[in-house]
């Protein structure tokens, strides 16, 4: 199963996605592993302390953690050595940022190895939760750097809505329901 | 304790009074300090915050302490509030801290609240309580 979980900046997003994460993983047919790709980038105090407070709000959860920049494909190679379990993945926007201005990253085919990343996360796990961020109400459209980054989030999203069973959106803390194949 | 949410220029406010004809409404960008817990009902919600923020350099504990404060003091306040956590990441240090303290305080008021709305061309959806769940 595949959720794709959206919402702006302090919406509760990320505590969402825990929780619903900890539901799939405690759901009696599957694996009880609880995995978290992180794909913030430790540069700076800032990063570090929103770093530190995901780890706060994970703590006690059981989550193991994978580090991924960039190449999501590498995350489902290790994920696939391993046990089966619920993956948590967390954050699109960072990732996509990665690909695009990390030296390590895909630049030019960010879009691609993303897609091709998330369909195999979704092969190497019971259930895939996917956060990514409302980011495309601005005004600022005379930077063409933001531009691109903000169309190549904007389809990435799209695509994984199309692939996702459910997609919410978490606004302040409050679930609104915005796709579901079972409805 | 009921909000009314939604982007800039939505109607909002008009919305908010239709819904409650008979209370008082105040300005949180007026609003000082703990002038707050007199209202009954406040509009530009999260420009009261800009500027406690500013005033008072809030961390993020003081920020859930002031939502913490304001629902026990106020349980029956109307919050009209605008969303502001839709756009890219700002480059601005304090932009950023602003919309991330906004949502936090939002996020623990919506928890409390009996009702919240999303208005968006006039239009209220109610996303919490009401007649919908």
């Amino acid at each position: 199963m595949f959720h794709l979980i959206t919402g702006g900046s302090g919406s509760g997003k990320s505590e969402y996605a825990e929780q619903k994460l900890m539901e799939y993983a405690s759901h009696s047919k599957r694996n009880k592993k609880r995995y978290y790709i992180a794909t913030m980038m430790p540069f700076g105090k800032e990063t570090e302390k929103k770093i530190a407070r995901h780890r706060r709000l994970r703590a006690g959860k059981g989550f193991e953690t994978i580090e991924c920049y960039t190449d999501l494909k590498k995350a489902a190679e290790v994920l696939q050595t391993k046990e089966t379990g619920s993956v948590l993945l967390e954050c699109m926007s960072n990732l996509v940022a990665n690909e695009m201005y990390d030296p390590s990253g895909a630049g030019g085919n960010a879009e691609e190895s993303i897609l091709a990343g998330i369909r195999k996360l979704q092969k190497v796990s019971d259930d895939l939760v996917v956060v990514t961020n409302e980011v495309f109400s601005d005004s600022m459209t005379d930077n063409p750097e933001m531009e691109k980054y903000l169309k190549l989030l904007g389809n990435v999203n799209l695509r994984m809505g199309e692939m996702a069973d459910l997609v919410t959106e978490v606004v302040y803390g409050i679930p609104v329901e915005r796709k579901d194949i079972k409805k | 304790m009921k909000m009314i949410i939604g982007g800039a220029y939505q109607g909002k406010l008009a919305y908010a009074k239709k819904q409650n004809p008979y209370i008082h409404w105040t300005d949180g960008e007026l609003c000082e300090g703990d002038n707050i817990f007199e209202a009954e009902g406040v509009f530009h919600f999260e420009k009261y915050i800009q500027s406690m923020i500013k005033k008072e350099n809030w961390s993020e504990k003081e920020a859930i302490d002031f939502a913490s404060k304001l629902i026990k003091k106020c349980p029956d306040i109307v919050i009209v509030t605008q969303e502001i956590g839709y756009g890219l990441v700002p480059v601005d240090a304090f932009e950023r801290r602003y919309r991330e303290l906004t949502g936090r305080i939002c996020t623990v008021l919506a928890a409390n609240s009996d009702q919240v709305d999303r208005v968006v061309c006039g239009i209220g959806v109610t996303i919490k309580g009401g007649d919908t769940k």
